[in-house]
């Protein structure tokens, strides 16, 4: 046994000249952090739920109730395409990654927003199978106000649990609907060219892609998050 | 002395059941400490305040209506449902996302053992943290609101069992697909599965759908811990059908090869059967579910004991010299009850028929939401007449809600006397015109009658009474005022002198009853 062949590297890395090109690191460290994100998986997760969408308004899967219970099952996926990107956030490696992460924040940012983008896209394509209730623009304004509650909770539980704000913001929006409130911040019971509701919806996407890209979620800093 | 008793003792060796349960309690201690699921309790805290406890508090103070959104729909589990699946997926995913499943499955515990410890662990703080919100709900209700009527311990039961199972099947898809996107996976569906259970509960109101625990159709009706003790059959069959799920799910994470000995596989074979038995059992109970006036009862869980009324001692007072009796549970209305048949009493005291007793009587579960879709019925019957009443079917009971009071004051009034002149059904002209002097007299303005008989909940007499009252002036923005023939004749009679109108009453109201008088022959 010999230590013959240890130090070549593995088939198909980057040979160490080239590595030195700044366009070539910058997409190979664009690579490894879409990839230490599971980015791929999310985007298969994505093109899932823009298909369920297609399905559900194809077949009109539908549930009892008024006009508000008919938006329920797409409100739902969308609630799922905000939690994939949210859990998107979480990263293994913690403070090694913070600290010499120099590009970290933009990645971060970068990924939250082409993620949302990819979201947008599937699910925009999946409404192609019938009505969506409220159309394109309520699409639009619901994913990105959802999503905005998904990196905000990633950024106070951890990536891992970045799932639970859409997830606890549609639970408290579904009971609002039955109660008929009007809220802006409930901005699903809101119809889509309403201003207030796209504003609400788009401070808190703000605030969430702020939060991410300037703290990243919890676990991937100094504070630990749950196992 | 014997051979036998010259032996020297023997000892039973140390039980090694006590060191494997001590390891065991370990295990579940330090699972318990470093489980994921605390972290995930203050959000369904917040969200259980708002959604569990804050939209269910304009409901009339008995526990069964107070609970109705909570308990009866299932709020509080589905408020814990989507969460602990995906805290419980996470925990389940805990050595496939850390490439640690060949080391445990190495270890002296067998790989099913170790996942039931965590899965324990999971269990215990959903399920514990369940029961103490509720508790605190109940305890709100119970100290500081007040709450009539028993609380329904069944639906507590439910809820606790359905948080389990769903944090079982969590953790088994957790266990089965190690991912990032497990808890969202598991959260995503156990949402879907809720909020779609939640809407159709609505709708079915019999056949399987009624195990569904969001399902309140002929279930949870304001006759329940009042006047009848919740029957159990319906919960039971849920707690069995979640149960058996959530065994099933247990059962199913020690059937691979990796899991533990065949021994082992052989026994989580076992219990993923009995799982499969029991819900497969509760859905073809739910099958045989039929109505009472009690609630849904399945024979083979149907315990007799269950349809005795719940004894009471009825609070009374005085309306016009007539005793007005109540349930306890009901005292705090019975002041503006007997204020609002004193005027009515007062009226037909002293005529045929008119009741010398008013007694609060039990509503009817009916296949709905509500009891006795139909409408309230109000009777004066027996000798001598009673008038009862089902106070639990009136749609609207005073309340601080805006308006509630003035419309059960209307409803109260108008109800009596329309039983007093027409009984149940619709009202010839003639009754019409006698309801509506009696109901002017009895503090109801004419111009106030047409609204009142629009409240939601009165029975089908009422549009009738209505048409007749305003005869077409009706319109999108209401009701209209009265005219035509039944008011003249009404006007008429209302302006008699009090003791003419009172004997003539004496003299015609046989005649009045049975709809042989017409409006030209009132006076």
């Amino acid at each position: 046994m010999t230590a013959a062949g240890v130090q070549s590297s593995p088939p198909g890395a980057v040979s160490a000249r080239l590595a030195d090109r700044p366009v070539v690191a910058s997409l190979r460290l664009a690579r490894l952090y879409l990839l230490s994100r599971r980015v791929p998986a999310a985007l298969a997760l994505l093109v899932a739920l823009g298909a369920f969408l297609w399905a559900a308004l194809h077949w009109r899967w539908n549930v009892a109730g008024g006009a508000a219970a008919q938006a329920l099952i797409p409100l739902t996926i969308e609630t799922g395409a905000a939690a994939v990107i949210a859990v998107s956030t979480h990263g293994p490696f913690g403070d090694p990654e913070r600290a010499t992460g120099r590009w970290l924040p933009w990645l971060r940012l970068a990924a939250a927003v082409a993620l949302t983008g990819a979201a947008f896209g599937a699910l925009a394509a999946g409404a192609a199978g019938g009505v969506l209730p409220g159309g394109t623009l309520a699409l639009l304004r619901n994913l990105a106000g959802m999503t905005g509650t998904g990196l905000l909770a990633a950024a106070a539980f951890g990536g891992a649990f970045g799932w639970i704000g859409p997830m606890a913001y549609w639970l408290a929006t579904e009971s609002v609907l039955a109660a008929h409130w009007t809220t802006p911040w409930i901005w699903p019971a809101r119809p889509p060219h309403d201003r207030g509701a796209a504003i609400c919806a788009a401070l808190v996407f703000a605030a969430g892609i702020a939060a991410v890209t300037l703290l990243g979620a919890r676990d991937s800093g100094r504070r630990p998050a749950p196992d | 002395m014997t051979a036998v008793a010259d032996a020297p003792a023997r000892h039973r060796p140390p039980r090694a059941g006590g060191a494997a349960t001590l390891t065991a309690a370990r295990l579940l201690r330090i699972e318990l400490r470093r489980s994921a699921m605390p972290w995930i309790l203050p959000v369904i805290a917040v969200l259980f305040w708002f959604d569990s406890y804050r939209f269910s508090g304009g409901a009339p103070p008995f526990w069964v209506q107070r609970t109705f959104w909570n308990m009866g729909q299932g709020r509080t589990f589905l408020d814990f449902a989507p969460f602990v699946a995906g805290a419980a997926a996470w925990i389940g995913s805990r050595d496939g996302r850390r490439r640690t499943a060949d080391l445990v499955t190495g270890a002296v515990w067998p790989r099913w053992a170790a996942q039931l410890a965590a899965w324990a662990a999971a269990a215990i703080w959903a399920v514990g943290a369940y029961l103490v919100f509720v508790g605190v709900m109940f305890g709100v209700y119970a100290y500081q609101e007040g709450l009539q009527g028993s609380p329904p311990w069944w639906w507590v039961a439910v809820g606790a069992t359905a948080v389990a199972a769903f944090t079982t099947a969590g953790f088994a898809v957790g266990a089965f697909f190690p991912s990032r996107f497990a808890a969202p996976a598991a959260a995503f569906g156990a949402f879907l599965a809720v909020i779609v259970s939640d809407q159709n509960g609505f709708r079915d109101t019999s056949g399987w759908p009624l195990i569904l625990p969001t399902n309140a159709n002929g279930n949870y009706q304001p006759v329940s811990g009042i006047f009848y003790p919740y029957l159990p059959d319906l919960p039971i069959a849920r707690v069995m059908l979640l149960g058996g799920l959530a065994v099933v799910a247990i059962g199913v994470l020690g059937l691979p090869a990796r899991a533990g000995s065949g021994r082992l596989r052989a026994a989580a074979a076992l219990v993923t059967l009995a799982g499969v038995a029991a819900a497969g059992t509760a859905s073809v109970l739910v099958r045989t579910a039929r109505l009472t006036p009690q609630g849904i009862a399945i024979p083979a869980l149907h315990d007799a004991a269950n349809d005795r009324p719940i004894g009471y001692t009825p609070v009374c007072a005085q309306a016009a010299g007539v005793p007005v009796c109540l349930n306890p549970a009901y005292r705090r209305y019975l002041a503006e009850i007997a204020a609002d048949l004193r005027p009515v009493l007062a009226e037909v005291a002293g005529l045929p028929g008119a009741p010398i007793r008013v007694a609060q009587v039990a509503g009817r579960y009916a296949s709905g939401m509500f009891e006795d879709q139909d409408g309230v019925t109000v009777t004066i019957s027996g000798t001598p007449p009673v008038l009862r009443l089902p106070l639990d079917v009136f749609n609207t009971l005073p309340s601080a809600t805006p308006g509630s009071t003035g419309q059960f004051d209307q409803e109260m009034a108008l109800l009596s006397v329309h039983e007093f002149v027409a009984g149940n059904g619709v009202g010839t002209a003639a009754q019409q015109a006698v309801q509506a002097a009696l109901l002017q007299h009895a503090g109801m303005p004419f111009a106030a009658q047409p609204q009142a008989l629009e409240i939601f909940g009165l029975p089908n007499w009422a549009g009738a009474d209505l048409q007749g009252l305003v005869v077409g002036s009706e319109s999108a923005a209401g009701p209209g005022s009265p005219r035509g023939p039944v008011y003249a004749a009404a006007r008429r009679f209302a302006a008699l002198p009090s003791a003419t109108r009172h004997a003539w009453l004496a003299a015609h109201l046989a005649a009045l009853r049975s709809g042989q008088l017409t409006l030209g022959q009132l006076p």
